[in-house]
């Protein structure tokens, strides 16, 4: 529970890639497929991300795939709504609940797949950036984009302090726990109360702490960052190039396809 | 309630967009306006934003079963107003979506409109209407949150009925009928878990005033009167 993916991306061997191409291939996959009208072009996708990042980036195969299996839940309820109550075309499984008729319709049955294939291909993309990318990277990145610098720098403070108030959750709780904090309902309730509210009691201690260390090494709103500079390799470009290519001709060929 | 990365349809994901980025633009505005006051806001900000994200990856005992994680912005809402809880809210789901794949890129629009803008709202007008009454403190945060929380669930409804309403067309009808079935599948889980979040914000905000009053009073969430008589009464 406590590993953030963060971990994983700082061994990456990826990491070391230029930040800007890591960038333009998540933004280009999620794009092409949220935009797809099959389902194979997303698949297609999720495949060639899935590959890069087990194969290219060394995210160990066990962890990527049960990290892939956490968010399909979301995504299964909602495909199942949209599978019995959407469409108008022939029906092909029809039965009753309770009374109640449930049918899944032709289209229904096309849009549903649709949409768990682009989840699919959405979710391959992160898993990407956030297992090959540290946050660390991602900054400079930021920075170079022009967004508002109070922003900027609001995030990378969160970012620091997402780990400090981890690790302090976790001790509190493994403190309860082994107190027998979380043996009941009530109890856990009123547990968790507590942590929440020392959390947020030491937070804002540590954010008084943290003024008077920055004030007193001259901050004056501005953090600079450095950021390295990584050359493009050839081999990288040509097969960043080829990916978009096959992609982008899926997409072309398969505009019109329906699988049902 | 995060909406999945890929799970709106093309006109949808940028029209939510279009909709949150103007809210975050006046958040940013707000909050650079109350750093150049008061220049020692920026790091309780920093630590408030880290504090949602943790309160968020923490999981809540769940009646149902299925484990849920509180919101977390129903609390900066009251301590920091809407407008803030939205700029807030918005780095918070970046992370969620980079780190725990909760949400995503092009689904970030919808989800900030939904958890960043709608619900901090609904807690802000509840929690003023609620001091208005002289309701006690503690209830007034519970019925804030949970309202909260079930403003965030019907928004996220909203969102995804009218990406995906029923018969295909959007008419008002289809958009109904999808509205009612995503918010009947959502409320098993979402109506439990929006009392327990309000239960537990509220025993937050109970042994925050026993153990550090002064907080809330600076922050002006609190008059010093109401903290010594809330002490009084709990103590």
């Amino acid at each position: 529970m406590t590993n953030i993916l963060d971990d994983y991306a700082l061994m990456s061997p990826l990491r070391h890639k230029n930040n800007w191409l890591k960038l333009t291939i998540v933004l280009f996959g999620l794009l092409v497929g949220v935009s797809s009208t099959s389902p194979i072009t997303p698949l297609f996708i999720a495949l060639c991300m899935s590959f890069t990042t087990v194969a290219l980036g060394r995210a160990p195969l066990k962890l990527y795939l049960k990290l892939l299996l956490a968010p399909v839940g979301f995504a299964f309820t909602g495909v199942v709504i949209i599978a019995f109550f959407s469409g108008s075309g022939q029906e092909i499984l029809s039965f009753e609940l309770a009374g109640y008729p449930f049918s899944v319709k032709a289209d229904g049955l096309e849009l549903a797949l649709l949409v768990l294939s682009r989840s699919l291909s959405g979710m391959c993309c992160l898993y990407f950036l956030s297992l090959t990318t540290p946050m660390i990277e991602l900054f400079a990145v930021l920075k170079a984009s022009r967004l508002p610098e109070s922003l900027i720098e609001l995030s990378m403070l969160i970012y620091r302090y997402i780990f400090v108030f981890l690790d302090m959750a976790m001790s509190i709780k493994y403190a309860q726990t082994v107190r027998l904090g979380y043996s009941n309902f009530r109890r856990s309730l009123s547990s968790i109360g507590m942590l929440g509210s020392t959390l947020f009691i030491r937070s804002w201690e540590q954010g008084d702490k943290l003024f008077l260390a920055m004030n007193s090494r001259c901050y004056d709103g501005k953090m600079t960052l450095f950021e390295v500079n990584r050359p493009v390799r050839a081999v990288e470009l040509l097969l960043t190039s080829a990916y978009f290519l096959s992609a982008l001709a899926l997409f072309y060929f398969t505009k019109n396809i329906s699988i049902v | 309630m995060h909406i999945m990365e890929g799970f709106l349809p093309t006109p949808w994901w940028q029209a939510w967009f279009a909709v949150s980025i103007p809210v975050i633009l006046y958040g940013i505005h707000k909050m650079n306006r109350l750093v150049n006051e008061k220049r020692e806001i920026l790091p309780l900000l920093a630590v408030a934003g880290a504090f949602i994200f943790v309160l968020s990856s923490l999981k809540l005992p769940s009646v149902t079963g299925s484990c849920s994680h509180p919101t977390g912005t129903g609390i900066a809402a009251i301590i920091f107003g809407p407008a803030i809880s939205a700029v807030l809210g918005t780095i918070v789901l970046l992370y969620q979506a980079l780190f725990l794949a909760h949400g995503g890129f092009t689904t970030l629009g919808a989800n900030v409109f939904s958890m960043g803008i709608v619900g901090p709202v609904a807690v802000y007008l509840v929690y003023k209407a609620g001091m208005k009454t002289k309701l006690n403190f503690y209830a007034v945060v519970f019925l804030a949150t949970a309202f909260g929380d079930w403003a965030t669930y019907v928004t996220t409804s909203v969102e995804l009925a009218l990406a995906y309403p029923a018969g295909g067309a959007l008419t008002f009808a289809g958009f109904m009928s999808s509205f009612g079935k995503f918010a009947a599948v959502f409320a098993i889980t979402q109506l439990p878990l929006a009392i327990m979040e309000g239960a537990v914000s509220a025993l937050l905000f109970k042994y925050v005033v026993n153990v550090k009053s002064d907080i809330l009073v600076e922050m002006k969430v609190l008059e010093d009167a109401v903290v010594r008589k809330l002490r009084g009464t709990s103590a």
